[in-house]
């Protein structure tokens, strides 16, 4: 797969020194959908953001289609689609003045597209954009981010804050997308049944770091969470060392252990590491394991 | 397709996901896929959904039916006609009876501490298997019938 978009060991931090991503490396393939994951303020945005070439990594490298943003600005932007949650719809007061706006700024322009996303989302060009919903703002921001053709579209939480239908809705529309027109996504999103449904891959972000890099598929197969009672193994580094352990974290009165292999082979495992059977093992939802994986560590009761 | 054909394959082909189950959807596809074509509800020869078609329908990525589609047909339970589709194979791959008859015992034990839970006696649970077995049977030759 030709890759569309490559991070290349990137790293930055705000000013002050506060370090956002450290050392970030991945890429998505040409027609991939890539859900970023991760906690508030695990850089994120920052990523899309050095994507669109609106920040600058301070090491490393990004190459989107290939350029760098350094060099081919334009040229890149031209191909991109781009809709944020708080994507503020600048250009225009009415649905028809915004999207002639932002079609100035493209060489080509999808009319056809245009029309059918118009008809779909039951908008009139004429209708104001203060009077929108928020999820109708979205949609129109959707709009304005896919008509040109876009052939990557970064979305960053594109749907927060929507409720379930207008955010089913705007799935529904994203998936057509993926089938007429192959684009390429990355997009970041707290929903996660909205990441199984959409994504293929899933890039968890943890301190800045690429903590998981896993196809969508192959996560519940490959990655399992056991618990052990904390009274069995006084000491979590003995599973911190177990093969493939991925996260070991105190929740009250058991060790929860985030570990690859499947549930069977993860319990024969540990239960040799402690010499006990007590442990119960089991391949976990989505939501479930990004709580595994990133979620603080729960020591005592209230 | 005429309209016919296409409220047909709504009917044989009901797909229920759950994105936040413990299954993965393309497995959860799959395995429903599989349980028609068990039933009867989904009879050889009968052609399923592109990916297109079912991944807008159940709002999911293309890429995750075509998954589901690719490892059904690795095993032997459907196969691509190119240019034509996706179809149940006319000849259903063979289980392994040993391993079918381990798989059919864990279910069983399921079953029974189920029914154990609600006090539900051994009698009535053999009464429910043979409700459920001619139900089956019914729906399975309805959609015989109707092909």
């Amino acid at each position: 797969m030709k890759p569309v978009l490559e991070f290349l060991n990137i790293s930055r931090s705000y000013k002050r020194g506060v370090v956002v991503l450290k050392d970030v490396s991945f890429s998505v393939g040409q027609g991939e959908v890539v859900a970023l994951l991760g906690r508030n303020g695990t850089g994120k945005t920052t990523l899309i953001n050095i994507a669109l070439g609106l920040v600058k990594p301070e090491r490393g490298e990004v190459r989107v289609f290939g350029m760098s943003p350094k060099t081919n600005a334009a040229a890149i932007r031209e191909r991109i689609g781009y809709a944020s949650e708080d994507g503020a719809l600048r250009g225009g007061e009415t649905v028809g003045e915004l999207i002639a706006f932002h079609r100035k700024f493209f060489r080509r322009w999808n009319d056809a597209l245009e029309n059918e996303l118009l008809n779909r989302f039951g908008l009139s060009r004429r209708d104001r954009i203060r009077r929108l919903s928020n999820g109708q703002q979205r949609q129109v921001g959707l709009l304005c981010a896919v008509s040109h053709y876009a052939d990557l579209l970064l979305l960053d939480e594109p749907a927060a804050g929507l409720d379930p239908a207008a955010r089913r809705e705007f799935l529904e529309t994203s998936i057509q997308l993926l089938n007429r027109e192959g684009t390429t996504i990355l997009f970041s999103s707290h929903h996660m049944t909205d990441v199984e449904r959409l994504g293929g891959r899933i890039v968890l972000l943890d301190q800045g770091t690429v903590r998981l890099d896993r196809d969508l598929d192959r996560v519940r197969g490959e990655v399992c969470v056991a618990i052990v009672p904390r009274a069995l193994a006084p000491n979590g580094d003995v599973f911190q060392h177990a093969a493939g352990c991925l996260r070991v974290r105190a929740a009250q009165q058991d060790w929860h252990v985030v570990i690859e292999g499947a549930p069977d082979d993860v319990r024969a495992r540990l239960a040799g590491l402690i010499r006990n059977e007590r442990i119960h093992c089991a391949a976990v939802p989505l939501e479930e394991l990004f709580v595994e994986l990133v979620g603080s560590e729960r020591q005592e009761d209230l | 397709m005429d309209s016919d054909m296409q409220i047909y394959i709504t009917i044989s082909m009901q797909i229920f996901i759950n994105p936040g189950a413990e299954l993965s959807i393309y497995r959860q596809i799959m395995r429903q896929i599989v349980e028609s074509i068990a039933s009867g509800q989904l009879p050889r020869g009968e052609k399923l959904p592109s990916h297109r078609e079912l991944s807008e329908r159940l709002v999911i990525a293309p890429l995750t039916v075509k998954k589901a589609y690719d490892e059904l047909e690795a095993l032997g339970y459907i196969e691509t006609q190119r240019g034509r589709g996706t179809f149940v194979c006319q000849s259903l791959p063979k289980v392994d009876r040993s391993e079918h008859l381990d798989k059919i015992e864990r279910a069983a034990r399921q079953l029974l501490s189920l029914a154990y839970l609600g006090d539900i006696h051994f009698s009535d649970l053999m009464k429910i298997l043979k409700d459920q077995d001619s139900e089956m049977m019914q729906e399975a030759s309805r959609v015989k019938e109707k092909a």
